[in-house]
């Protein structure tokens, strides 16, 4: 049980949005679906869903091209978050159940212990213009997931929440992983995908540049962490006079630093000494996903993007 | 490193698979369903209800209030014979009678008024017709003798002389009748008196099949048929509107994301249009009954605010079931027509304001129609009429006009129909590939290329 994508290819125009995009997200599992804004993720997503035709290429649930998959086989929570403002939270989420197939009384309870959970049955009745940016969002999660479908797939599900939020939000994905959903879950948040996704995939510019296991992708760089924790002075002034060493993080109680290839860890632990610095803690660490990224596509997440605006060509909109 | 796994270069799409086939139902009915219910409950729906039947109401007051301007004005009717003894006979008569009706007393009376009808003699039967339809005269009244003595009349009814005017000239031919029968017959003779025939006829307007109609038909009818096409025209237009605001809005709140992915275009389109298409056939029925209340209650009102003789004629029994069937088939075919051209048009732009762009072209097409059915209504059945009464996008005008005052051919009726069906298939494929490719777009509005990319190969 996976969901494969092979060869995917899009353009609008000029523009290619999708250039042969493969990658596979194992069944059951959270897969990390990373990428500049405008490498290709929320087009993936609407091939997907059956929005947009893909000029070549295929996507397969279980074997199955996604073409002849019913609807309520995907759940989507949009990166452009949208509700009737004018309709009751409740009524909405019972319209979009009952597009998916979901008989009102079996969505209109779902809808009430949804809300339970997230600790605002109070919802139920309020128009969806009266809540705050971040509780709209929220019940537009329901939406994608009221209809209880096999794979979701989940654009920038994070962006706008408040660290409660993010948590009560985190915990409901990984429920629904753990009853065997598989979820594909797209962000710029590296830290939120090292906490939640067994498997990545980074895509730039429609293509994909890594793709597997966590584990496996952070292994597709030859640099180093180390985090070091001395006492005395954190700024570390020892250590700008080393080559081949950078302060990647740098912190009060503990600072990550980054090797580069061919720069060997004991040469740190040597400088410091030599330095007089009384080490507390010197740990060889796996690199950070964002440093994976940024060897992979050259830049931090970030710093490209291409949104569409009024004065962009007239084209559907590419991420 | 491109593509690790688990091919690294594209391969056409394969087709060995059986596509999804989303069936129209039930989610065109649950969109349908929560279209029709955000209308009817929102404050703008109760508010145009209420102008719109103002409207209507005005406009079925019209010819009263148009009566009412003209009482002041004099008209001119023309008496046709060779006779001059039977023209002044004729004369004095309907002087009495019409005026004498409208102003008790009459000129006669001396109220300094002056009096609403004056009579002239024509000897010239030939070019009469001609003369009323140009407003030379507003009636005439043609007089020939037969063989056996006996008076026959014809009345050439000007597009401003009321029906119950018309009915006043005839019982005064009766009179001019007898008065001549009198005449001739005071030296003792026995001939006996024969009826005259009178015949009323429009000097413009319907012919059907060459028949001229009676004028106190048509006025009917063509009271009716404004009544109609005046409605028929705004609510095509303000319901069209409401379908491109709707799919605007969509996209405008971003809740189209999540449609779209939740139901097919042709799910989500059908549904608007039946949805909002029920709320206007609501507010249609609202604005209809009073508008039909005050055509009933006309003659009346006409009474109390004219007096005696203020009848405006009008006559409802010309609104026949299969008129009212023909209309309320004509209105549901022409909006769902209209309403899928909206629907595409709504889908290209993204904000309310740019959706004001679009009305204007959008409603021209409806202008034109509503322009030739309202020339029909007063000028004639011409060859540019019966023509364009088959043309889908103006038959729910013109052809409801013909219906409404003239006669017309069952099968031009079906044919008209069937015309408008064929369209609304056509129109309503391309208006949801139009659609899909729409939703998706934000920013600059498309231009005709993209469009006619999206008909030819659509998105999904």
């Amino acid at each position: 049980m996976s969901l494969v994508v092979d060869g995917l290819t899009k353009r609008f125009g000029r523009v290619s949005a999708l250039d042969g995009l493969s990658m596979e997200a194992p069944g059951g599992q959270v897969m990390g679906f990373l990428g500049s804004n405008g490498a290709g993720k929320t087009t993936t997503m609407r091939v997907a869903l059956g929005v947009l035709r893909a000029d070549a290429g295929t996507i397969r649930w279980n074997g199955l091209d996604h073409r002849s998959l019913p609807r309520p086989t995907w759940g989507y929570l949009p990166e452009e978050r949208g509700l009737y403002p004018k309709m009751r939270v409740l009524d909405q989420l019972v319209f979009f159940a009952g597009l998916q197939g979901v008989p009102a009384d079996v969505a209109t309870r779902r809808v009430r212990e949804w809300l339970l959970r997230f600790r605002v049955p109070e919802f139920a009745d309020r128009r969806a213009e009266e809540l705050s940016k971040g509780n709209q969002q929220k019940v537009q999660f329901l939406a994608a997931v009221l209809h209880e479908p096999r794979v979701l797939l989940l654009d920038e599900p994070f962006t706008g929440l408040d660290p409660v939020n993010i948590v009560l939000l985190r915990e409901a994905i990984l429920e629904l992983r753990d009853e065997g959903r598989t979820v594909i879950l797209s962000t710029h948040q590296m830290e939120t995908v090292e906490a939640m996704c067994e498997s990545v995939t980074i895509v730039d510019r429609g293509r994909a540049m890594a793709s597997g296991s966590l584990h496996e992708v952070k292994r597709r760089t030859t640099r180093r962490l180390i985090r070091l924790a001395v006492e005395g002075d954190h700024r570390l002034p020892w250590l700008r006079e080393l080559a081949g060493v950078r302060i990647l993080r740098p912190g009060i109680e503990q600072s990550e630093i980054e090797l580069e290839p061919g720069v060997e860890p004991e040469r740190i632990l040597a400088a410091a000494l030599a330095a007089g610095a009384r080490v507390t803690r010197f740990e060889l660490a796996e690199p950070s996903l964002e440093q994976v990224f940024i060897d992979l596509v050259g830049h931090p997440t970030e710093l490209e993007a291409t949104p569409l605006s009024p004065a962009a060509p007239a084209t559907a909109a590419v991420a | 490193m491109p593509n690790p796994s688990p091919a690294s270069a594209p391969q056409p799409a394969p087709e060995s698979f059986s596509p999804r086939h989303d069936a129209l139902l039930p989610n065109a009915w649950l969109v349908a369903r929560r279209e029709f219910g955000e209308r009817v409950r929102s404050r703008l729906f109760v508010v145009s209800t209420l102008l719109l039947g103002f409207l209507a109401v005005s406009v079925a007051l019209t010819p009263l209030l148009v009566r009412v301007v003209d009482r002041g004005t004099t008209s001119t009717i023309a008496v046709v014979t060779t006779d001059d003894a039977l023209a002044g006979r004729t004369i004095s008569i309907l002087d009495g009678i019409l005026n004498g009706a409208t102003s008790p007393g009459g000129a006669a009376a001396g109220s300094g008024a002056p009096p609403a009808y004056a009579f002239v003699h024509e000897t010239d039967s030939t070019a009469i017709t001609a003369a009323v339809a140009s407003g030379r005269f507003d009636g005439a009244l043609e007089e020939q003798r037969a063989s056996d003595g006996r008076l026959d009349f014809r009345f050439v009814s000007g597009p401003s002389f009321g029906a119950d005017r018309a009915q006043l000239v005839t019982v005064g031919a009766l009179a001019v009748a007898i008065l001549d029968w009198t005449a001739t017959n005071n030296q003792g003779a026995t001939a006996p008196f024969l009826m005259p025939s009178v015949d009323v006829v429009a000097a413009t307007g319907p012919t059907a099949g060459g028949q001229p109609i009676g004028a106190a038909e048509f006025s009917s009818r063509r009271v009716v048929g404004v009544v109609f096409v005046v409605l028929i025209f705004i609510t095509l237009v303000i319901y069209g509107m409401w379908v491109a605001a709707g799919v605007v809005a969509e996209k405008s709140s971003r809740v189209m994301e999540l449609l779209i992915s939740a139901a097919s275009p042709a799910q989500l389109v059908v549904g608007k249009v039946v949805g909002i298409g029920l709320a206007g056939l609501v507010q249609y029925v609202g604005i209809l009954v009073p508008a039909l209340v005050t055509l009933l209650l006309e003659d009346r009102i006409a009474g109390a605010v004219l007096g005696a003789g203020g009848s405006l004629g009008v006559d409802l029994s010309v609104v026949t079931p299969a008129l009212l069937a023909a209309y309320g088939g004509f209105w549901i075919l022409g909006f769902v027509l209209y309403s899928l051209v909206y629907a595409a048009a709504g889908s290209l732009v993204s904000r309310a304001e740019d959706l004001q762009v679009l009305a204007l072209p959008l409603s021209l097409v409806a202008i034109v129609g509503y322009l030739l059915a309202v020339g029909a209504l007063s000028g004639g059945i011409s060859t540019l009429t019966r023509v364009s009464s088959l043309v889908p996008f103006w038959s729910p005008f013109i052809m409801l006009t013909r219906l409404t005052v003239g006669q017309v051919e069952p099968l031009e009726v079906a044919a008209a129909y069937a015309f408008l069906v064929s369209a609304i298939a056509l129109v309503g494929v391309l208006a949801v590939r139009v659609y899909s490719a729409g939703v998706l777009l934000y920013g600059q509005r498309p231009g005709l290329r993209a469009i006619v990319g999206a008909v030819v190969r659509p998105p999904v």
